[in-house]
């Protein structure tokens, strides 16, 4: 098994792939921890609040600043989870891959623990940006750094959702066969589809209340315990464990029947 | 070697490669039927038939990747998903192993180098003896197909594996290519390897192969020794009077018959025609040992309807026994065709 892993590592470092997402990930989590580090740290009235402009205490605003390149980082972390089942099949390495390890079980279990792995990485890479870049503007704008502990629990969870959501791509990656079409889809109902059903579903009452918290986008930011919307019809978010939960059970779903059929399906 | 829990065996019984009553099927149509041989270790057998026949199908089932609808096969008496460390027992090269093309050669062979347990020396090694350590550090999108197949043979190497199965490995290889890969194979044979290598063209592993396996529509339609493919051996005299000379021939006690302006005599001791005429006072304008045309031999086996090629309906149920106008036509059609590329 270590085995394999190590080969799911160096495939993913072999190509000119990662450097490239490692430099978009550290410009996004930097550019947008100073974007939001300035909007966030704005004075506030109370009637701002009600009309539904994001607010929170010092510590969501922190967590706000330095995860505020995670929705474009779970992005790029979901395409390398598509990529890295999809690029096998397109160019249909997973012959070799699956003559080395016959186990197709064992296969798929390296890539979930590669990936994991990766979303980490990478995530890391996203926080250097974003803590580096994030720290000074929140200090520039007269606000503590890292206002409570709490901080680098979310930091910790930003990793593990930049995991999760690889995980996610690898189940789309493999459900969907032609990779193309698997990157699109996948991207267009994250980022697109998404947050649209979350409006729609919004606007009725049990919807509101039931399914749009445990959407993926919700309980990803539900994790990173960020600034939210205040008003009347704002959605209230899971604890970040229960959206740990939820988010690590779409992974688990996604990547389980992925896997399930790679391991029956013939290669040819 | 092929296990670890099996007393030690010896070389001959842990690499043969079983197949029993093999059958794959896809959806109605039967790629494979119930296709059964063995291939002996320590010798290099072929694997052919034409295109569509099934060859490919059946290595993938070997291998573990392509699940048979019913059967089995076995390397050394093992499953090869029971195999602990398959790359150090069988290396393998199919036809569409392919490669990321943004990935360098060296860094494929990396990636199986990781699975396999071996380190990069052993993978500079392997290029070298491919003989492509310059190249295999470019991205493989730029390689052509022998260097492909170099590739492949060097990632099948990889595990210094008992067995080796190739599928069309002279494909795209020019003729320095193939000569090298034929020696490189006949050496490791003489090491008592297993060796199986599939070719859609049995003049092209002609001289490598010891064995042979013939299918045709998924079905086995010859398993034998190369040599024995021949028939009878025979040789071809031209002289003045070849009357006078089967005459003197029956004397000798070999029997012969007039073809043409030649005459075709069931032996293949030239010595003892020669010396025949010599003592029948004819002169011998042209003697040499007459082998029945392979290629002749491959499409006398493989005839009949390929269901792959149109009309394919009924064909698919396995040989027929077609042998009509079409099946002749489409034959010399393509006879003609790859005679013109020897
Ligand atoms: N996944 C599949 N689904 C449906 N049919 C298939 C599949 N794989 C192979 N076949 C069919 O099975 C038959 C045998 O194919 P196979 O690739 O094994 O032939 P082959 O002997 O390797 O031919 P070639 O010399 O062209 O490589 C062909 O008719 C092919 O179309
Ligand atoms: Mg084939």
């Amino acid at each position: 098994m270590t085995n394999a892993i190590k080969a799911e590592f160096r495939k993913f470092f072999t190509t000119r792939m990662w450097w490239g997402l490692a430099i978009a990930m550290f410009v996004a989590g930097a550019g947008l921890a100073v974007l939001f580090g300035f909007l966030f740290t704005q004075p506030q009235s109370a009637a701002d609040a009600a009309r539904g402009i994001p607010t929170g205490t010092p510590e969501q605003i922190a967590n706000s600043v330095y995860t505020g390149g995670l929705q474009v980082g779970y992005l790029l972390t979901l395409v390398i989870g598509i990529m890295q089942i999809g690029s096998e099949y397109r160019h249909k390495t997973i012959t070799s891959t699956f003559l080395g390890t016959p186990k197709r079980a064992r296969v798929m279990g390296a890539k979930v623990v590669a990936l994991l792995g990766i979303g980490a990485i990478y995530g890391l890479i996203s926080l250097a940006g974003s803590i580096i870049a994030g720290a000074i503007v929140l200090s520039a704008r007269g606000f503590e750094a890292f206002p409570t502990a709490g901080v680098f629990r979310t930091l910790a969870l930003g990793l593990l959702v930049l995991g999760l959501w690889a995980l996610i791509g690898l189940g789309a990656g493999i459900l969907i066969p032609n990779q193309v079409a698997a990157l699109l889809i996948s991207v267009g109902v994250a980022w697109i589809i998404e947050p649209i059903a979350g409006v729609l579903l919004g606007l009725w009452d049990w919807g509101h209340d039931h399914i749009v918290p445990y959407l993926p986008t919700q309980a990803s930011a539900a994790m990173v315990n960020g600034v939210t919307q205040g008003g009347d019809n704002a959605i209230q978010p899971l604890s970040w464990w229960a959206g740990a939960l939820v988010l690590a059970a779409y992974a688990a779903v996604l990547a389980g029947f992925g896997s399930w059929r790679t391991v029956r399906s013939d290669i040819s | 070697m092929t296990t670890t829990t099996a007393p030690p065996t010896r070389p001959t019984d842990g690499a043969r490669i079983e197949v029993r009553n093999l059958t794959k099927r896809f959806g109605t149509f039967t790629a494979v039927d119930n296709l059964s041989f063995t291939v002996e270790p320590g010798r290099i057998t072929g694997f052919l038939g034409p295109n569509g026949a099934g060859k490919t199908t059946t290595l993938r089932m070997l291998l573990g990747l392509v699940n048979p609808s019913s059967g089995a096969a076995t390397i050394g008496g093992q499953d090869y998903h029971d195999i602990t460390q398959p790359m150090s027992v069988v290396g393998s090269a199919l036809e569409a192993t392919n490669f990321h093309p943004g990935r360098t050669g060296r860094d494929h062979l990396r990636v199986l180098a990781d699975t396999a347990g071996v380190g990069a020396p052993r993978v500079d090694e392997m290029l070298e003896l491919v003989g492509i350590p310059a190249a295999a550090r470019k991205r493989a999108g730029g390689y052509s197909m022998g260097m492909r197949q170099r590739l492949g043979l060097a990632a099948a190497m990889l595990g210094d594996p008992q067995v080796l199965i190739l599928d069309e490995p002279a494909n795209g290889l020019d003729p320095e290519g193939i000569r090298w890969l034929r020696g490189f194979l006949r050496h490791l044979s003489t090491q008592g390897k297993t060796i199986l290598i599939s070719s859609h063209m049995l003049q092209e592993v002609e001289q490598t192969v010891d064995d042979v396996v013939i299918i045709s529509n998924g079905r086995l339609v010859k398993q034998g020794a190369m040599a024995d493919l021949h028939g009878a051996p025979r040789a071809l005299v031209r002289t003045t009077d070849h009357d006078a000379l089967a005459g003197a021939l029956r004397v000798a006690d070999v029997t012969s018959t007039v073809e043409g302006d030649a005459i075709m005599v069931d032996t293949n001791d030239l010595r003892l025609i020669g010396d025949v005429a010599l003592r029948a006072g004819l002169p011998i304008y042209e003697l040499h040992r007459a082998m029945t045309d392979l290629e002749d031999v491959f499409f006398e086996l493989t005839e009949g309807t390929n269901r792959n090629l149109g009309e394919g309906v009924t064909g698919v149920t396995g040989v027929t026994g077609v042998t009509g106008q079409g099946a002749a036509t489409e034959r010399d059609a393509i006879a003609g065709q790859e005679g013109g590329n020897e």
